[in-house]
């Protein structure tokens, strides 16, 4: 359906590495690529520490990312360099034993080409516009631990504003307004503290506070995972509301696959730092691939006694599951918008589910 | 489903002190819980889910107040007993899972120790309490014997001791041994695949947790060559060794089929008749040499039918009826008594001096018709005394203080309206009238003897109906059980063991490594984990678990109620499941309660609420939950709950209801009753009330799911 639509951020190759301790490295994100077209919902599922979050916060620049690049609106705003310096590493290790002079010249190339590479990735990472960046937001998952207990309502969410050099107090007051109202606060609000909110309030506040920004892309990390029931379809109706009438683009992180097929476009879902399955929304459903999917798709609760009590839940065993011996997996298209990490064999067996059902 | 009540609770009204003045978080529930059931409780937050939970366990904030009511376990009511006996229930006959992993875990201790450390001191003081148990019920049922002109003699009581200790001297370190066999069974399997995929990375700390499961299930019944699976272990580290080394597996490969398949063999073996074997091993005073369990059991099986043991069922069957009978007519002589001071009380009550009196005659009738020989003590006769002295302590403390309080009041008022008056800003508040209404205390004193009387009645009826065959051999089960637990040691190491196997049952990887580390180096869930399997470790009768799956994913969350569902269906578990979620609940529960603003407005089977709702806070939940089916727009639920401190004169939920009638505003829903199992407090279900269909999203939903469910059926 938005295959013809603008594509607005596009993240290539991202991996985000954080080092545990002199010899060990845990990879959060591991090689990862995906792009999200204007307007849409992005929905990004998987089990904590799967790396969801991480993505998001390395798209929105609270990491520096190891390596790979974020492309927001065309422009580069993030890039890594452990790519390029592991190319150098390898050219170098290879010019050592060699004698052939031609290859010898062609290392030399490499090695001055990624150098290259690096040295703008460097740039780019650094002076990304600042304009730019500001038309991403995020809400966060906490509305209790993400807004200053000290701060009234008001400050909260105009401090994005004040950070961004704007200084005319009534226009700031009445920005405010205006979100509060967005959101289905009223302007008494403003000068309360988060405290005297309830729970559904606060995330509205977190989501005003990420509106006043005017942004494009609005980064949602679990923004009702620590919301009841009931104020949960709050949230979710006020974010459904926002993206029809302002057109905003979503990026939504989520464990809760219920919550996300009702509310997105397409969905990737991530297991262990990687990307294994991406899909529009429909197909995802209609057609789970991927082994890790269909055991994410078993677990989901629903409120029907008698289909509860004859679910079987799929068990996913990364080891039993796969037989990678001979051939890596490499994320592949299988069908149309249709993206599954597999190897060969598979990947056969994939397009014939596909084509069969 | 048994129809043993585990827990009973009754009118509970809790209310909170604050600064505003009273917050009433539970008003008036009541509720029981059956053995080996669910029940799950659903509502909002602030609805009074988790006050009730907390107060069932005695954990409740400092600034609780108890209103009034019961909460009924084992013949104790839990509201009135003291700290000192609420260490022998909190965590290791009622256990719960808290909501916020964060905060109920130690932050300095390893999670080993933390997960050992109940386990460990619970099972000192369980021991302690089974000697004592285990002695009391045999000198009852000796005394009973008596009673029933069975010649017992005291050389009988030592032998029946002697059986039942060396049954349960066989059959624990068989549980244990067989427990282990399973888990190294499946640690070979898993091995033996990863060696197929050619994915062992590593191959020495696999082998090890193999090691250690296996050499744990060398015992007399199970794995009983234990000298070669001793040399097969060895071995078997030695190849993993080498095999890390050079990356050839076949010969580890090979050694490890081996285990598995003696472990199968093993695990498929016949289980011994540990009663049997006692009675052959003390009463027939025969040795047991090197015979397998089916040749034992072959042996066994005429002794527990022999002269000694049949005497003996005779007699405790007979001694179970005499007492029964004897406490059914200590129960009809109460009767006219209770029913006297009944109408005495509600007529006129008298001074608090004979008023004391007459309670403490009473309490004496009432506990000489204990049956002594009843190993399930659900009877109100148990906490009849303390009940009945609260009552009466509630009353006569009106009588003598509802006057000065009275005093107080007028005078905080009138010098709070006279600061007013002159324009000043008073600082203080005036604290809210606190009488104690002598209606309401006076009734409470008559449902006590009221509700004992309907007990005794409904009592003497029941004991006509016994079949004393069964109870004696119910009976004779409980002593073997109560002597497994006298007998039962647990070592540092086996509570190790077993600790390490709860955390891979809760779903921990690598759990020999995780055991020594600290609880800030787990994630979220992973903490939350920790924090069920301490819950489990202890081996509880009933689990309260608030909100335990929030904060988790749902393949975890999915893996985390099975467990507790498997628990309970191994354990005879009784399950107190507090939730928001009514998704996850149509999984776990057996019966529904949801609660509003402090009050149970729906409770019924799980088919009940979710196929036939009745209330519309019911309906307003189940539209709130996004479907996998359909993209209509989500109904949320407008406006908060009510403020607590003021609450609502009539149905609390009426502010945010659009079914509301005007009747709402008013008056307090009673309880409807729909079916047998289902009631709802609504105006709706009033005969006089106009029809109101459920929101269309409700009723779709509920279409989609019998047609599902009628398909399903019909294949």
């Amino acid at each position: 359906m938005a295959n013809e639509k603008e594509v607005l951020l596009r993240v290539e190759n991202l991996c985000q590495y954080f080092k545990l301790d002199a010899h060990t490295v845990n990879k959060a994100v591991d090689n990862v690529s995906f792009d999200i077209k204007k307007g849409e919902v992005f929905g990004l599922v998987g089990e904590s520490g799967c790396g969801k979050t991480t993505t998001g916060r390395s798209i929105i620049k609270l990491y520096d990312i190891t390596s790979g690049s974020v492309y927001f609106k065309g422009q580069r705003i993030c890039a890594g360099t452990k790519s390029y310096k592991d190319a150098i590493a390898a050219a170098r290790r290879e010019k050592r034993g060699c004698t052939d002079k031609t290859r010898l010249a062609e290392l030399d190339q490499i090695i001055a080409d990624n150098r290259k590479e690096i040295k703008s990735a460097k740039e780019d990472h650094k002076n990304a516009d600042r304009k730019l960046v500001n038309e991403i937001q995020m809400i966060f998952q906490d509305p209790i631990a993400s807004l200053d207990p000290r701060m009234t309502v008001r400050d909260i969410i105009a401090e994005g504003l004040v950070i961004k050099g704007v200084k005319d107090k009534e226009y700031i007051d009445n920005k405010v307004y205006e979100m509060l109202e967005t959101v289905g606060l009223v302007r008494e609000h403003a000068s309360r503290y988060p405290h005297e909110f309830s729970g559904g309030q606060r995330q509205r506040i977190g989501v005003a506070r990420s509106l006043i920004m005017e942004p494009s892309l609005i980064i949602a990390d679990e923004p009702i995972s620590a919301l009841d029931v009931s104020i949960r379809a709050q949230i979710i109706n006020l974010l459904n509301d926002l993206r029809n009438r302002l057109g905003i683009t979503i990026l939504f992180i989520a464990h809760d696959l219920s919550v996300v097929k009702y509310f997105s476009d397409r969905i990737g879902v991530m297991y262990y730092g990687k990307m294994v399955e991406l899909a529009d929304s429909e197909e995802l459903f209609r057609h789970p691939l991927h082994p890790y999917t269909r055991s994410l798709l078993s677990a989901i609760p629903q409120p029907d006694p008698n289909y509860e009590k004859n679910r079987k839940r799929i068990v996913y065993n990364p080891i039993a599951d796969h037989d990678y011996r001979n051939s890596q997996p490499s994320f592949r298209e299988v069908c149309t918008g249709h993206f599954v990490l597999c190897d060969d064999a598979e990947f056969e067996r994939y397009r014939k589910i596909v084509e069969e059902g | 489903m048994s129809t043993e009540k585990k827990l009973q609770v009754k009118n509970l009204t809790i209310s909170f002190r604050t600064v505003n003045g009273k917050l009433q978080a539970v008003r008036d529930i009541s509720f029981d819980l059956y053995k080996g059931e669910t029940l799950a409780i659903v509502g909002e937050s602030g609805s009074g889910k988790s006050a009730t939970s907390k107060t069932i366990l005695g954990i409740s904030a400092a600034n609780t107040i108890v209103e009034g009511g019961e909460i009924l376990y084992d013949g104790k009511d839990l509201l009135k007993i003291s700290e000192e006996d609420f260490h022998h229930i909190r965590g290791d006959k009622i256990a719960m899972v808290f909501q916020d992993p964060l905060s109920s875990l130690n932050p300095i201790m390893r999670v080993g120790k933390q997960l050992t450390e109940a386990m460990l001191l619970k099972n000192k003081a369980n021991r302690r309490e089974c000697r004592k148990k285990l002695a009391d019920s045999l000198k009852s049922l000796n005394e009973a014997m008596n009673g029933a002109g069975c010649q017992a003699d005291k050389g009988m009581f030592d032998t029946f001791r002697s059986v039942i200790k060396a049954q349960a001297k066989y059959e624990r370190p068989y549980d244990t041994a067989h427990t282990n066999a399973t888990a190294a069974l499946k640690a070979a399997e898993d091995v033996l695949l990863a060696i197929d995929k050619d994915a062992l990375t590593t191959p020495r700390e696999d082998c090890r947790e193999l090691k250690n499961y296996a050499a744990g299930s060398v015992d007399r019944f199970v794995v009983r060559d234990g000298e070669r699976m001793k040399n097969l272990l060895t071995t078997m580290m030695r190849q993993a060794a080498s095999g890390e080394r050079s990356k050839d597996f076949s010969a580890l490969k090979q050694t490890v089929t081996e285990l598995r398949a003696m472990l199968q063999a093993a695990l498929a073996e016949e289980k011994p008749d540990f009663f049997a074997l006692g009675c052959y091993l003390v009463l027939d005073q025969k040795q047991i040499g090197d015979e397998n369990a089916q040749t034992l059991n072959r042996l066994c099986a005429a002794c527990t039918h022999g002269s000694f043991m049949t005497r003996f069922m005779d007699c405790a069957c007979a001694a179970l009826r005499f007492s029964a009978n004897r406490s059914a007519q200590a129960m009809t002589d109460a009767l006219p008594r209770l029913e006297a001071a009944e109408k005495q009380f509600s007529d006129q009550m008298p001074d608090e001096s004979g008023a004391r009196k007459l309670a403490k005659e009473l309490s004496d009738l009432v506990e000489k018709a204990i049956d002594p020989l009843e190993t399930v003590k659900e009877s109100a006769a148990y906490t009849f005394r303390v009940s009945l002295i609260s009552a009466l302590d509630t009353y006569y403390k009106g009588v003598s203080g509802n006057a000065a309080e009275q005093k107080r009041f007028d005078r905080q008022t009138a010098k709070y309206e006279a600061a007013v008056a002159r324009g000043k800003t008073p600082n203080g508040k005036v604290a809210p009238l606190a009488l104690v209404d002598l209606d309401i205390a006076k009734q409470s004193i008559v449902h006590i003897l009221s509700n004992m009387r309907e007990q005794f009645t409904a009592r003497i009826e029941a004991v006509r109906g016994f079949d004393y065959a069964k109870r004696g051999e119910a009976y004779l089960l409980w002593l073997r059980e109560t002597a497994m637990g006298e007998i039962h040691k647990v070592t540092r190491s086996m509570a190790k063991d077993a600790a390490i196997r709860t955390m891979e049952q809760v779903g921990i990887s690598e759990a020999r490594k995780r055991y020594r580390q600290y609880p800030f180096e787990f994630s979220g869930g992973m903490r939350q984990r920790i924090v069920i399997a301490i819950s489990l470790m202890a081996n509880p009768d009933i689990l309260i678990c608030d909100e335990p799956t929030t904060a988790l994913d749902v393949t975890i969350q999915a893996q985390i109620l099975e467990l507790i569902n498997n628990l309970k269906r191994e354990r005879d578990l009784s399950v107190i499941f507090i939730t928001h979620d009514l998704g996850v609940v149509a999984n776990m529960a057996d019966r529904i309660a949801v609660m509003y603003a402090g009050k149970i407005v729906e409770y019924g089977t799980a088919e009940d609420v979710f196929y036939h709702p009745a209330h519309p806070y019911t309906w307003a939940l189940l539209a709130s939950i996004p479907d996998l089916n359909s993209k209509d727009k989500l109904e949320a639920i407008p406006g908060t709950p009510p403020n607590m401190i003021y609450p609502p004169v009539g149905d609390a939920f009426a502010a945010r209801n659009k079914y509301a009638l005007q009747i709402d505003f008013e008056e307090q829903p009673p309880m409807f009753q729909i079916s047998d199992t289902h009631y709802a407090a609504t105006w709706l279900l009033h005969p006089n009330a106009p029809h109101v269909e459920m929101p269309d999203i409700v009723k779709d939903r509920i279409a989609r799911m019998s047609k599902l469910g009628g398909a399903e059926n019909g294949q």
